[in-house]
């Protein structure tokens, strides 16, 4: 028998489909094929779970750096970056005091990369809590939470909320003196409801501070138990209910439209340069409508050119330059400065001063004044009023546009002034002459909790911002006035608590007059 | 649209760029560096990170990543200056690591953060000069003598010219001619490897034998005094001369009068069990001249305590440059670390678990320990202006007027309300140690006691009421409580002093105190009668209530 | 959508949907009241019943030369005995503003971590701290003291040895 001239059917079959099996994996994988053209981009698009949170095209307004400043993809860029190196560093972290101490000191000292990859987690993390913060208030400033974004307003809140807390439950984590009297501090402000209940004469039936202390640390102190809890919280709990309300958050921009924009947008922008390609031609393919997910009627039909670009690639550019921009600012913080690790825990000495990290210590400056007016009364009213805003002010002008509404730049310059200007005279007053146990020393405890700098402060910018109302009739001047000015009072605290606080939380000039130890 | 491109390249690179430097920046460690210069037995030594770890000594020291020649078996590498091997020791570093002894920052592969200069790391090592501190982690010199002690019995070491043949701390020994090692063994460990008790013999039989040579030459015959002093000598060596040293001025300074180390000792200042290792973060450097290390801290409190820690109730010690530092050193030994068992050294288990002590038990050196401090090297008394007047226990005078009893006495139940403690407590005295201590003053004072006295006086304490007022409670209070001078109505004084010691008292006085004597008239006073001295001790001893 | 009994339906019409629908409604809030149920067993969890913290009750012998107005400060304790005339008695050095360690000193205690202070018998001397510091129960033993952190007793309360 001689050998067949040309393979059995079957086997050259087998032969062929293994020739083409690449190529046809990227196909099954990438049903669209290349995206060349615009429509292959779009089905490349809405076809990928992970692009599809993007809409097909995307405004132009929406790729104007001054829109959005891309603060909310920065935001994205940092928490990607700590989770990456989070997880790197749970190869190497210990979970238990001492242990943990002397695994962040190897982190440190001898794991190949681990003091960069520890920096950079320290700096991403940081980043990410000024990148919020800014993205807040860029949305506040464009007015961008007005219909239909009210609620992703408060998963944004919810956001900043957790944020936060992913931030003070990795500062327990390294176990040095600095993390013990941070958390022990953080634990009594969690505690301080006492304060009001003791000063009633409930706490001994009802402690809602009691119990939020012990459920935190799971014992009276600060010990294993704490560290486990915070480091439960820190890379189970939190990253999870983080990245649930990221995803709502982002779903919801897609939803309500992409990033809000001026009623009269397209107008400003004018014809886009070039030529246009519209998508939506006088006979679509499908409309929307017709599918009955969306509300509203066909984005285009009829309308001929319009002002959106194919988001890829378009809006992918943008979002890669924010992620790589922020990239390139924690790398080089991370390489310019080394995160700090002081002395192992010593729960008989307290760390002087004992300094929670920067974003907290405008509260601990109020806290110095009452533990629970600054450590849960004024937070809980920040935000009750923040997530008011989106209810209270219905208006419609000046959406999507900086400072928009009645008043506009003018309240926000005024705003400044009278922000700066409370919080620096009554911080100047109480550094100055005290406070009024220092003048009355049998006073109660509740005239302090309900009269202190903090109170005051508060009460200021909310009688002003009610003038703001009244003297502009809306509310979002209002709103306007009252943000400006928290965010003024949280720059000025911040800045005593951190620069001007020194031992025994006495003011210094600067920290070279602090006593030499 | 095209703006977001320049963004994207323009941080892209930058990142880039950033990455690598940070991949070159681990390439350039220090410990790289200087791995890189070393040459081993076979050429260029593997460049990596090096360690040495012990897990019962819960140590992990890097510091070999730097010093190599001190990396278990690599003892031979040449290059630079710091691939120097460690000097010989008991201990061999490639087992019990660094950190053990030199302090510092053993998971640290830089050399500022190793040697614990940084901020923030509590244990810094400890300074070379005062290397020997390190001992003191874990062992515990026993029956250290005080100073004087000491350097007697090291001068007579070497009058007698022992380090002629014997090495003892690097020093002295000769080489045999003609090969065969040293004349005579090393002395240096005699007081931990112990020694042939029998050598003063067995070296008489020898010289006696020999014809010529060293033996007949340089051997003569010591007295029964000088053996003592050279077999204390060697119970001291213990491969630390500079801590014995250190710990023999501690032991002059009555520092353990009211301090406490190691369970013994006095509570008037802070236990200082642990003291080397006082975190220098939280020490107070403002009045500090220079540094901030712990031993400047520690050195400059010894000069003025007031003047480093402001509420300090203890008093300068007056000492020179050398026995300040010899002081710093012993302080800075007094450190501590978990050892699991099968570390702890002979000596710090006799210490702990059969209460050997860590100072000598003769008289001298125990008065050294506790008394000196407020009585005085010579028992003399001391008075700090403005403060507290420690009476003149060695002097004669009072010394012939009291007997043993009342000395015992004083030192176990102390002078309640007064500086002096009572020592009969834990971690204070035992019974065979006061005894030594009276014995002690005895000698200093060169009295013995009077006979046990069981006369009484028999005057109405009613009586003295008048001559107390008018001659007495200028200086000892209205009420006996005491002012100038000491109290009278103390409950534990009036227990032990017996009449006569109290009469004899009042009418000779005693010599160099205030206290003059009554019998003989002064010029702003007349003698008093018998009759009269009677009735004010009578009125004395009423304070006593009930019993009398 | 109301279920008339003999109204033709057409399968083109939507599925009619009961207003009461007593199965439904039953099967879901069962469902509820269940995961209710587990939620709140869960909750405890984290709720530890007991703590593996060192006792509170300690017992400490004092220096015999302890002056009267000098505190005394066991090793890895937040508490300060003291000794006058009149007893014996001890102050927790817990703040009670935010937990940090007071430190004792000749006017009385100061915090370090807001700068509270304190007198010598623990009434607060300037803020932020609420409260007086805590006096603990203490109790004459066999030449000693037995002190309790975990119980107050009213300020001036004095034990004699």
């Amino acid at each position: 028998m001689s050998a067949p001239a040309t393979p059995p059917p079957a086997l050259q079959e087998l032969k062929d489909n293994l020739r083409a099996a690449p190529r046809r994996i990227f196909e099954t994988a990438f049903r669209s094929g290349k995206p060349t053209t615009d429509r292959t981009r779009s089905t490349f698009i809405f076809s990928n779970v992970f692009l599809h949170l993007h809409s097909v095209r995307v405004h132009r307004w929406t790729l104007r750096w001054s829109t959005s400043m891309g603060l909310g993809i920065a935001t994205t860029a940092a928490f990607l970056l700590t989770l990456i190196t989070g997880i790197l560093l749970m190869f190497y972290y210990k979970p238990y005091p001492e242990a943990a101490y002397q695994s962040i000191k190897d982190i440190h000292f001898v794991v190949p990369t681990g003091r960069f990859i520890r920096n950079i987690h320290r700096w991403a993390a940081n980043v990410m809590v000024v990148t919020v913060i800014l993205h807040m208030a860029r949305t506040f400033y464009t007015a961008s939470y007005r219909r239909p974004r009210e609620f992703n307003w408060l998963i944004g809140m919810g956001l900043l909320a957790v944020t936060l807390g992913l931030s003070f439950t990795g500062y327990l984590l390294p176990w040095d003196q600095l993390a013990y009297w941070a958390i022990t501090i953080g634990a009594n402000i969690a505690q301080s409801p006492r304060e009001v209940t003791d000063a009633v004469g409930i706490t001994g039936w009802f402690d809602p501070g009691g119990m939020q202390k012990f459920l935190l640390l799971g014992s009276d102190s600060v010990g294993p138990e704490a560290l486990i809890r915070f480091y439960l919280l820190h890379v189970m709990i939190l990253p999870l209910a983080l990245m649930a309300l990221m995803s709502v958050h982002f779903w919801r921009i897609r939803k309500d439209g992409g990033l809000a924009r001026p009623a009269d947008a397209d107008q400003r922008l004018g014809n886009p340069p070039g030529p246009v390609y519209p998508v939506f031609t006088e006979a679509p393919m499908k409309t929307y409508s017709l599918a009955a997910i969306v509300r509203g009627r066909t984005p285009a039909v009829g309308k001929g050119p319009e002002n959106t670009v194919p988001s890829m690639p378009h809006l992918f550019y943008a979002e890669l330059g924010v992620f790589m921009l922020t990239t390139l600012v924690c790398l080089a913080l991370a390489l310019i400065s080394d995160a700090p690790l002081k002395e192992l825990a010593n729960p008989s000495v307290p760390e002087n001063p004992a300094k929670a990290p920067w974003y907290f210590l405008g509260l601990q400056e109020l806290v110095s004044f009452s533990a629970f007016v600054g450590g849960i009364g004024i937070p809980l009213l920040v935000l009750a009023g923040l997530g008011l805003i989106p209810y209270l002010d219905r208006e419609e002008t000046g959406t999507g546009e900086w400072f928009g509404g009645p008043g506009g730049r003018y309240v926000v310059r005024q705003a400044l002034l009278v922000g700066f200007g409370a919080s620096l005279a009554i911080e100047a007053f109480a550094i100055r002459f005290g406070w009024i146990r220092e003048w009355y020393l049998a006073v109660p405890q509740l005239v302090v909790t309900i009269l202190n700098p903090g109170t005051i402060l508060a009460a200021v910018y909310g009688l002003y911002s009610v003038w703001l109302v009244k003297r502009y009739r809306s509310t979002r001047a209002g709103a306007l006035g009252l943000f400006t000015c928290f965010l003024c009072g949280f720059l000025v605290l911040t800045a005593i608590g951190t620069y001007f606080r020194g031992p025994n939380w006495v003011f210094y000039w600067s920290p070279g007059d602090w006593p030499r130890h | 649209m095209e703006k977001n491109k320049y963004l994207l390249l323009a941080s892209s690179l930058g990142a880039l760029l950033l990455l690598i430097v940070a991949a070159q920046d681990s390439f350039r460690k220090p410990w790289r560096q200087i791995q890189s210069s070393g040459r081993g037995d076979e050429g260029p030594i593997p460049v990596q990170l090096r360690q040495i770890t012990n897990a019962n000594l819960r140590v992990g020291d890097r510091c070999v990543s730097c010093h190599v020649s001190m990396a278990p078996g690599e003892q031979s590498v040449a290059g630079a200056a710091i691939f120097t091997a460690h000097k010989p020791v008991v201990h061999d570093p490639a087992e019990y690591g660094c950190t053990v002894c030199h302090g510092g920052q053993g998971s640290a592969t830089e050399e500022a953060d190793a040697h614990g200069a940084v901020h923030f790391w509590p244990e810094p090592m400890i300074p070379v000069r005062f290397a020997e501190a390190g001992c003191g982690t874990c062992h515990a010199a026993l029956q250290v003598p005080n100073r004087e002690i000491f350097q007697r019995a090291r001068l007579t070491f070497e009058r007698l010219d022992c380090a002629a043949c014997h090495r003892v701390d690097g020093r002295g020994g000769t080489i045999r001619p003609g090969g065969g090692g040293m004349e005579g063994p090393n002395l240096s460990r005699a007081g931990i490897a112990g020694y042939d008790k029998g050598w003063y013999e067995k070296h008489v039989t020898k010289a006696a034998k020999e014809q010529s040579g060293p033996w007949k030459t340089s051997f003569g015959t010591i007295d029964g005094a000088d053996l003592e002093s050279v077999a204390l000598y060697l119970s001291t060596r213990v491969a630390a001369p500079a801590l014995i040293e250190a710990k023999a001025t501690f032991h002059s300074f009555g520092c353990l009068g009211c301090h406490r180390v190691s369970g013994a000792g006095g509570d008037e200042g802070p236990d200082l069990s642990r003291a080397g290792e006082k975190d220098p973060g939280q020490a107070d450097f403002t009045h500090v001249a220079e540094g901030n290390g712990l031993d400047r801290w520690i050195a400059e409190h010894f000069r003025s305590p007031v003047a480093v820690v402001a509420t300090s109730q203890m008093p300068p010690v007056a000492a020179s440059q050398r026995e300040i530092d010899l002081l710093t050193l012993y302080v800075l030994s007094l450190r501590r670390r978990e050892l699991p068992g099968a570390y702890v050294p002979r000596d710090r288990m006799q210490a702990t678990r059969f209460g050997q002590r860590e100072f000598a038990s003769d008289g001298a050196t125990l008065f050294g320990a506790f008394c000196a401090g407020c009585h005085g090297p010579e028992g003399k008394g001391k008075h700090a202006v403005g403060g507290t007047t420690f009476p003149a226990i060695a002097n004669p005078d009072f010394l012939g007027l009291v007997g043993d009893r009342f000395l015992k006495e004083t030192i176990r139940q102390g002078r309640p309300g007064r500086r002096m403690p009572g020592w009969a407590k834990e971690g204070g005295l035992r019974e065979e140690e006061i005894d030594r201590i009276v014995a002690h003053l005895r000698e200093l004072g060169g009295t013995e006691g009077p006979a046990e006295d069981k006369w009484t006086v028999s005057s109405k304490p009613e009586s003295g009421r008048d001559v107390y007022a008018a001659n007495c409670s200028g200086c000892h209070g209205a009420k006996g409580e005491g002012g100038k001078g000491p109290a009278l109505s103390n409950r534990v004084f009036l227990e032990i002093a017996s009449d006569k010691y109290l009469l004899e008292t009042v009418s000779r006085g005693r010599r160099g105190t205030a206290m003059a004597g009554f019998q003989e008239p002064s010029p702003t006073r007349r003698a008093l009668a018998r009759s009269e001295m009677e009735s004010a001790v009578a009125y004395i001893r009423a304070w006593q209530g009930g019993k009398k | 959508m109301t279920v008339m009994p003999g109204t033709p339906q057409s399968r083109l019409d939507p599925e009619p949907m009961p207003r009461r629908d007593l199965l439904g409604l039953a099967s879901l809030w069962s469902a509820a009241s269940a995961l209710l149920f587990a939620l709140l067993g869960a909750m405890r969890l984290p709720n530890a019943a007991i703590v593996a913290a060192p006792s509170k009750s300690f017992g400490v012998t004092l220096p015999e030369s302890l002056p009267a107005g000098e505190a005394f400060v066991p090793p890895n304790r937040a508490v300060a005995i003291f000794r006058d005339s009149e007893g014996v008695y001890a102050v927790s050095t817990i703040c009670t503003h935010l937990g940090c360690v007071v430190k004792p000193n000749a006017e009385g205690f100061e915090c370090p971590c807001h700068g509270s202070r304190f007198k010598p018998d623990g009434a607060v001397a300037k803020g932020p701290a609420p409260l007086p510091l805590q006096w603990l129960k203490v109790k004459a033993t066999n030449g000693g003291f037995q002190v309790d952190e975990g119980k107050t007793v009213p300020a001036g309360t004095r034990v004699k040895a």
